[in-house]
């Protein structure tokens, strides 16, 4: 160490080196609404996690018959439904489900999305533009029709829909790379393409995976909300804000909570995630901006 | 020119054969029939002689050639929710409400959509570009039919200025068409904005300025062109995105629409007039594809000799 200092000059202790995931946290943390997205879906996530802690019965539990339509109250935060349900423990579980489902979804997206978008750009194939002209939600809602619905079949169905993005992002990424000295050298020491893909390519398309990944849960839990809307999506009385927001339209003029809140939780809930995820985005890869 | 648009013809014909093969086995193979009635079964002699009237016992490749021979000459068939009509009968009111809201949805939403976009990139970090940026986002993440929803509860619920749903009268027109404008407007104004800011920071834009040009001639002479094309992509997403979008608004706002019976024929089975309208959702995405396509070809020289958008 001594040695060394006499020939480099010494560096000043304030000034040492940042990682590149020090600056992408400065940059989201610059980010306002990408911060308060983040802090609202912690908050959603830990109220669904604990949803039997803050409310007082199951969802389905039809425990307050005689006051059923109540307006919301002290004792009722968010009113009682037309089934006697308490409302609040509905919007709650609800939760749970948009979110589960979009946690799934995008889950499948990205296994789907990785190895096709590192084919593709490996390969330089366009997979996805096949996809592009199909309308995904009319598609998915044939699909859902077909299948008439339930909670495993909507995470498939929006797995199968949602994949599209993350194949464009991990295809600009393992394009941008495969031309790089170090994936050349890989080439040259007689590595197989399969071998490059899964050892060099795709552990360097970390942050375009996981920008993906968070972008695909706000599209799913919005296919779901659609699909349930129509009645072919998760079967009552599995709780789906997409489903109450289909009952509360016919009680809205004289029960507005039956209504609001529903549209309120789905609104506030996809915004948050994607705010989230748009701010991840510029973050991790300023470059990406606008894919 | 011509050589391109027959190209992208030809193309757009094998898409949608490909896609009709695809209805036609989905729908096929959606389980239930439309006389298995559930609440008053028929007695089988019955149901087989109702089956072979409507050709449904013979194999699925002979069905679908009959059927695209009819598709030609624009039979549809009969739909299983009303025998007495045709489908294209029975569509025929449904056109007009979904022509008026849709396109009044666009033609007001886009326009504003890009003056929005202008607005905001050419007062980039002002409150008008926050203001147009949240709008975006907002229009672009929150689902159509919850945007109808928060319109309803305000101007309907509330405040009473509208109607909350229904047909004819102009004035219970006025909430969906604004349910429908958050569509185009929400793409536009982000997509101009964006192409907008590209187009400001290009060197050709600094030279200009270096030549003392006024700042007005270079936005509306040099930038504003110059951004049309990425407005242009914008198109086909946009148009796919109100289609689709119809379906909630005219079951949001009880419009008598080819979107209500999109939904009324799913839930019914009723995959005859499910179909058609399948069909034709698919021939209006192709001519949307090609209009977007000529007029992509029309603004940039470097397509039509083969090329290809990226």
């Amino acid at each position: 160490m001594t040695a060394t200092s006499t020939t480099v000059p010494a560096v000043p202790t304030t000034r040492r080196q940042r990682s590149p995931l020090w600056f992408a946290w400065k940059r989201f943390a610059a980010n306002k609404a990408a911060v308060a997205g983040g802090g609202v879906l912690a908050v959603l996530i830990v109220l669904a996690m604990m949803a039997p802690l803050v409310t007082k019965t199951g969802p389905n539990a039809q425990d307050f018959l005689t006051n059923s339509l109540a307006l919301p109250s002290g004792e009722f935060w968010f009113g009682v439904d037309d089934l006697g349900r308490d409302f609040f423990t509905r919007i709650i579980y609800g939760a749970r489900v948009s979110l589960t489902i979009g946690f799934a979804a995008a889950f499948c997206s990205i296994l789907i999305g990785i190895p096709l978008g590192a084919l593709a750009g490996y390969y330089g194939g366009r997979i996805d533009e096949v996809f592009s002209v199909v309308p995904p939600l009319l598609a998915a809602m044939l699909l859902a029709a077909l299948t008439s619905g339930g909670f495993v079949t909507i995470v498939i169905i929006a797995g199968l829909f949602g994949w599209v993005q993350v194949c464009l992002l991990v295809r600009a990424q393992v394009k941008a790379f495969k031309e790089k000295e170090f994936v050349r050298a890989a080439q040259a020491l007689g590595a197989s393409p399969g071998y490059i893909i899964r050892r060099h390519l795709i552990p360097n398309a970390v942050s375009p995976i996981i920008v993906g990944f968070v972008l695909a849960i706000p599209l799913a839990m919005m296919l779901e909300a659609s699909l349930s809307f129509l009645g072919i999506g998760v079967m009552p009385p599995t709780p789906s804000w997409g489903q109450m927001i289909n009952i509360g339209m016919n009680f809205m003029y004289f029960y507005w909570h039956m209504a609001v809140f529903p549209t309120a939780a789905l609104a506030i809930t996809v915004l948050a995630t994607t705010l989230f995820g748009d701010g991840l985005r510029d973050a991790l890869d300023p470059t990406l901006k606008g894919v | 020119m011509i050589a391109f648009i027959l190209r992208r013809l030809l193309s757009i014909v094998v898409t949608f054969i490909v896609v009709s093969i695809i209805i036609f086995l989905m729908m096929h193979s959606i389980p239930g029939g439309p006389f298995d009635g559930g609440e008053m079964p028929l007695p089988p002699a019955v149901r087989e002689r109702m089956m072979a009237q409507y050709g449904l016992d013979q194999p699925l490749y002979v069905q679908y050639f009959k059927y695209m021979a009819g598709v030609i000459r624009l039979d549809f068939g009969v739909p299983f929710q009303a025998p007495g009509e045709t489908v294209l009968s029975l569509l025929a009111d449904a056109w007009l409400p979904s022509l008026i809201l849709g396109g009044a949805g666009v033609l007001i939403g886009a326009p504003l959509g890009i003056l929005l976009g202008i607005a905001a990139a050419l007062n980039r970090n002002t409150w008008i570009d926050y203001l147009a940026s949240a709008l975006a986002t907002l229009g672009l993440t929150i689902p159509v039919f919850v945007t109808s929803m928060i319109l309803i509860l305000v101007f309907a619920v509330w405040l009473n200025w509208f109607p909350a749903s229904g047909w004819p009268e102009p004035n219970k027109w006025v909430l969906p068409i604004a349910a429908y404008a958050t569509i185009p407007l929400a793409t536009y104004a982000r997509y101009t904005r964006s192409a907008m800011l590209d187009t400001l920071n290009k060197p050709f834009v600094t030279v200009l300025r270096a030549k003392g040009l006024s700042e007005n001639r270079i936005i509306y002479g040099h930038v504003l062109r110059n951004s049309a094309i990425p407005m242009v992509t914008v198109f086909l997403p946009m148009f796919i995105g109100t289609a689709t979008g119809s379906i909630f608004v005219e079951a949001m706002f009880r419009v008598p629409g080819l979107g209500s019976y999109f939904v009324s024929s799913i839930r019914t089975r009723d995959y005859v007039t499910e179909m058609a309208l399948m069909l034709m959702l698919t021939v209006m995405f192709c001519l949307a594809y090609i209009i977007s396509d000529i007029l992509y070809a029309a603004l940039n020289p470097r397509i039509r000799n083969g090329g290809r958008k990226e």
